[in-house]
């Protein structure tokens, strides 16, 4: 017996020691397959130094959306906090699955003359009974640990994408106050000569000059709104110090050829690659195993998913995917087990409430995607050509001395605004577009925040 | 109306006889000629009536007729028309024949004038002869005096030429659209003793004006004042042709006004005399010599003098926006004010952009600027010392030694014997006392700072 005990202690050591990477790789491996970009739990020196390195290789240049996500990945301390837990939760795993060991008292003990000294070996034979149990909750703790990490990856991830679109319009944006001031500067320049020469009175020059003052004010807020947004990104990359001196690029990516477009596979891929679908089906899975639920093979089903084809005569073929919820019926039996059947439908109810939102939230986020597109393409195709032409035909009516140079420099204030509007189009598109990506292939964007929407510059067209 | 513009206007010589409009009254009906080329047709010489001196209608023609039974017949067409309001620019008017303004119609007194006249406009019209001495149903006011011309439909004027003299004709019926759209005509009254009052060459023109918004080609009909095209028969300078003239022609320019307000014509180098209104021929007793004298609205004046001084001379009107083509009325004077440093930033927005008016407005004449579509320069036309800086209502009395009688070619430019033109002085200027001039700010600054309270006021 004492033999059996002692083999099956050494037995469940020696099964469950920790691990040299904490099982971080599963987390490293899912966060690449999501993001196309590497993370790292830095744990030692070594690895600092290496991370250090490759963020100064990555800040040499101007920094684009990969190399964005790759930075805040490698070097955003909440997720190197969120990584930690990993280990917390590998720790708590190998704990879980030792045994105590036996323990040894000694006891010396002399009532008058009378000396008596007691050995004892007690065995914690409870503690052996429960270790598989408690190794399998600990278990499902890890890998929930796991899932979490990843998730909080792809969360920054995806803000940091955002930051950084964010950012690089509010710089454009900036920019196109700073000219739309100049434009100002100009006529309320202008409008003072001519009043000092006598050529206009003083109402039409305080005009001029209060449109500038208001467009210095514009050019104050948006140049915050660019230095706010820039922080952001920071924050999310985790720099600090010289670090800060990190270039963006000049301009916004150009809008894709053609949208994407929105398959009747794409939400079979959400379901598959999502990891809070992911977790909330591991759940349902391990509370089934937990309380002994062996026929969970009907309960997996719900998730399970199975080609859809619709024939009608005179119809066309109606494909798709869909989920099959089945609910699995189990002889409960007694009052004792009704606790367990309350906790096993609450999962399923859980898991069918998240894939219903995954699959909502890739319609919906797809919906923003192309609204954004077709409204990006529509400034880019029609109406920033036709406030080009516009300013060309008030060029032409300048030159025929038709308009004044008033009304030039106001038409070029509203093509700025126009041009203006365009950048934070095709800005909400690029949003769009993240939303959409991680909707697909990672987590619910809607916990993401951070659109910074800038007000847009009044577009009062005619000026004042 | 495209496809027989384009047909028609194969023809070099201008004049066509067209299609009779009506297949019904085909066999009644004279022919309606049309023309569409802007420039001058020479006089048309009386083939048949009453012998008369034709006159010249200023880039314009005189409508054909035929005789019927001792009718004189002619044939008008209400329709629209493209015309040339210079090179560069056309305009979709409303017209007769083919042109506005329409042909001019030459009779003699006495003559039994029958006008048949086809509506071919998306709207009603009549035809209004104004000035002259008729049957109350022939006046051509719509619903007073007659039922409206119907589009598609034909009316027959009919009437005794009875009072020599300058007339014209235009519509009264939606008479403020249809003559803000270019429907009027020149009409002459020969006497029917062709040694009354002979000239050797007679000028006839209408005084129109329109406003056609730059980079467009109609006119806005319901512009009452602010017109920016002032024509000479529906052309503006330099597209209007000169006043060419044998040296000691006797010359008569009758000129009609049809626009909303007057216009004080003047002529350079000659004194004449007005010899014609609306209301007849002037007593001799009665004529003053003049160098301008005002047309006013709905007016007709007759003017002659001897051609004697050679040259090329103005002749225009006075109002001196009337000499400009289109240009921005609410456009601020930007001369005397300083450009400098602020062209660089407008630059840097507007790349295209020139600094313009800051020395008065010359530059407009001078430099070739990129304009809207179907629009003239505000001042245009170059002689043979530069730019005239003229638009509007501006042409050129030419007095040339040597022409044929009804030689109207355009000479070219005068050819001025040596010492008579206007020189630089090149010698020592005086050194006169002059206080100098105060800087403008100040002044201004002085003049118009109010004094305490409202007394100044
Ligand atoms: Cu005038």
């Amino acid at each position: 017996m004492n033999l059996l005990i002692v083999l099956a202690a050494i037995f469940l050591a020696g099964c469950a020691t920790l691990s040299p990477d904490a099982g971080f790789s599963d987390v490293e491996q899912a966060v690449t397959q999501r993001t196309g970009a590497r993370t790292q739990w830095v744990r030692s020196e070594d690895a600092a130094n290496s991370v250090q390195a490759r963020l100064k290789e990555l800040l040499l240049k101007p920094i684009g959306p990969p190399q964005a996500v790759q930075i805040a990945l490698l070097n955003n301390p909440g997720l190197q906090a969120r990584y930690a837990d990993v280990g917390i939760a590998e720790a708590d795993l190998v704990q879980a699955s030792r045994w105590r060991g036996p323990t040894f008292s000694f006891a010396r003990l002399r009532r008058g003359g009378e000396t008596e000294i007691e050995r004892s070996v007690f065995f914690d034979v409870l503690g052996l009974i429960t270790i598989p149990l408690s190794v399998r909750g600990e278990e499902a703790r890890f890998a929930a640990a796991k899932n979490r990490a990843a998730s909080e990856a792809l969360r920054v991830a995806l803000e940091t994408r955002r930051a950084w679109f964010n950012a690089v319009a509010a710089r454009e944006t900036s920019r196109y106050m700073e000219q739309v001031k100049q434009a100002a500067e100009a006529s309320a320049e202008l409008a003072r000569r001519m009043a000092e020469v006598g050529n206009w009175p003083k109402l039409n020059q305080a005009r001029e000059q209060a449109f500038y003052a208001e467009s210095t004010v514009q050019l104050a807020r948006a140049r915050q709104a660019e230095a706010s947004a820039r922080e952001r990104l920071a924050r999310l990359m985790g720099l600090w110090g010289e670090d800060l001196g990190f270039q963006l690029p000049e301009r916004l990516p150009d809008l894709p050829k053609e949208p994407r477009q929105l398959g009747p596979d794409s939400e079979t891929q959400a379901l598959a690659q999502r990891l809070d679908v992911e977790a909330a089906r591991r759940d349902a899975e391990a509370l089934a195993r937990s309380l002994g639920l062996t026929k969970v093979s009907r309960f997996v089903s719900l998730l399970e998913f199975g080609l859809h084809r619709n024939s009608e005569t005179g119809q066309p073929r109606q494909r798709g995917w869909e989920i099959e919820i089945g609910i699995p019926i189990f002889d409960f039996g007694t009052a004792r087990t009704a606790r367990a059947e309350a906790l096993y439908m609450q999962s399923v109810s859980r898991a069918a409430e998240v894939a219903i939102q995954a699959r909502s939230e890739v319609r919906d986020a797809y919906g923003s995607y192309r609204t954004n597109f077709d409204l990006a393409r529509h400034y880019r195709d029609e109406v920033i050509p036709l406030r080009k032409r516009i300013s060309e035909e008030m060029l032409l009516r300048y030159n025929g001395m038709l308009a004044s140079v008033f009304e030039l420099l106001a038409d070029s204030r509203d093509q700025v605004a126009a041009v203006n509007a365009y950048i934070e189009a095709l800005r909400d598109f690029w949003l769009a577009e993240s939303d959409f990506q991680m909707a697909l292939t990672g987590r619910s964007p809607g916990a993401s925040t951070g659109t910074t929407r800038t007000a847009a510059p009044a577009a009062a067209s005619g000026g004042h | 109306m495209n496809t027989r513009r384009r047909f028609f206007g194969q023809s070099a010589a201008g004049l066509i006889g067209a299609a009779l409009v009506s297949r019904v009254g085909a066999a009644s009906l004279p022919e309606a000629p049309i023309r569409t080329t802007p420039d001058m047709a020479p006089p048309l010489q009386p083939s048949s009536g009453r012998p008369y001196s034709p006159v010249v209608t200023l880039n314009g023609w005189s409508l054909p007729w035929r005789m019927n039974s001792g009718w004189k017949e002619f044939h008008l067409v209400a329709e629209p028309v493209v015309r040339q309001i210079a090179a560069g620019m056309n305009a979709h008017l409303w017209g007769y024949n083919g042109q506005s303004p329409g042909p001019t119609i030459e009779v003699v007194e006495g003559d039994k004038v029958r006008l048949f006249v086809t509506n071919k406009l998306p709207e009603h019209t009549t035809i209004h002869w104004h000035g002259q001495r008729l049957p109350n149903g022939m006046d051509g006011v719509g619903g007073l005096t007659q039922p409206h011309i119907r589009p598609g439909k034909t009316f027959v004027y009919e009437f005794e030429a009875k009072r020599p003299g300058t007339f014209m004709y235009h519509p009264h019926a939606d008479e403020m659209v249809q003559m803000a759209m270019g429907m009027m005509g020149f009409w002459v009254t020969h006497p029917k003793n062709p040694k009354f009052m002979p000239v050797d060459r007679d000028f006839v023109f209408l005084l129109g004006a329109f406003d056609i918004e730059p980079g467009s080609f109609t006119p806005r009909v319901n512009t009452m004042l602010d017109f920016n095209l002032f024509a000479f028969n529906t052309r503006v300078f330099p597209g209007i042709d000169p006043l060419v003239v044998r040296r000691n022609d006797r010359v008569r320019i009758r000129v009609g006004n049809l626009t909303m307000t007057n216009h004080p014509i003047h002529l350079h180098g000659h004194e004449f005399e007005v010899t014609g209104t609306d209301g007849g021929w002037t007593h001799p007793s009665s004529r003053w010599p003049e160098v301008t004298t005002d047309i006013g609205v709905g007016q007709m004046r007759a003017i002659e003098f001897i051609a004697n001084e050679p040259g090329d001379w103005a002749l225009h009107c006075h109002k001196s926006h009337h000499t400009m083509n289109a240009m921005g009325h609410d456009v601020p004077t930007m001369i005397g004010v300083d450009h400098r440093g602020v062209v660089e930033k407008i630059n840097r927005l507007v790349p295209d952009y020139m600094v313009m008016g800051e020395r008065g407005m010359a530059d407009m004449g001078e430099m070739e600027m990129p304009l809207p579509d179907n629009t003239l320069p505000m001042m245009t036309g170059r002689g043979q010392y530069g730019a005239i800086e003229m638009g509007g209502m501006f042409t050129v009395l030419k007095v040339r030694d040597g022409l044929a009688r009804n030689d109207y070619k355009d000479p070219g430019p005068y050819q001025h014997p040596a010492g008579t033109v206007a020189f630089e002085w090149t010698g020592q200027l005086p050194v006169a006392e002059r206080p100098a001039p105060a800087a403008a700010s100040k002044m201004s600054l002085k003049v118009r700072k109010p004094p305490a309270g409202h007394a100044g006021h």
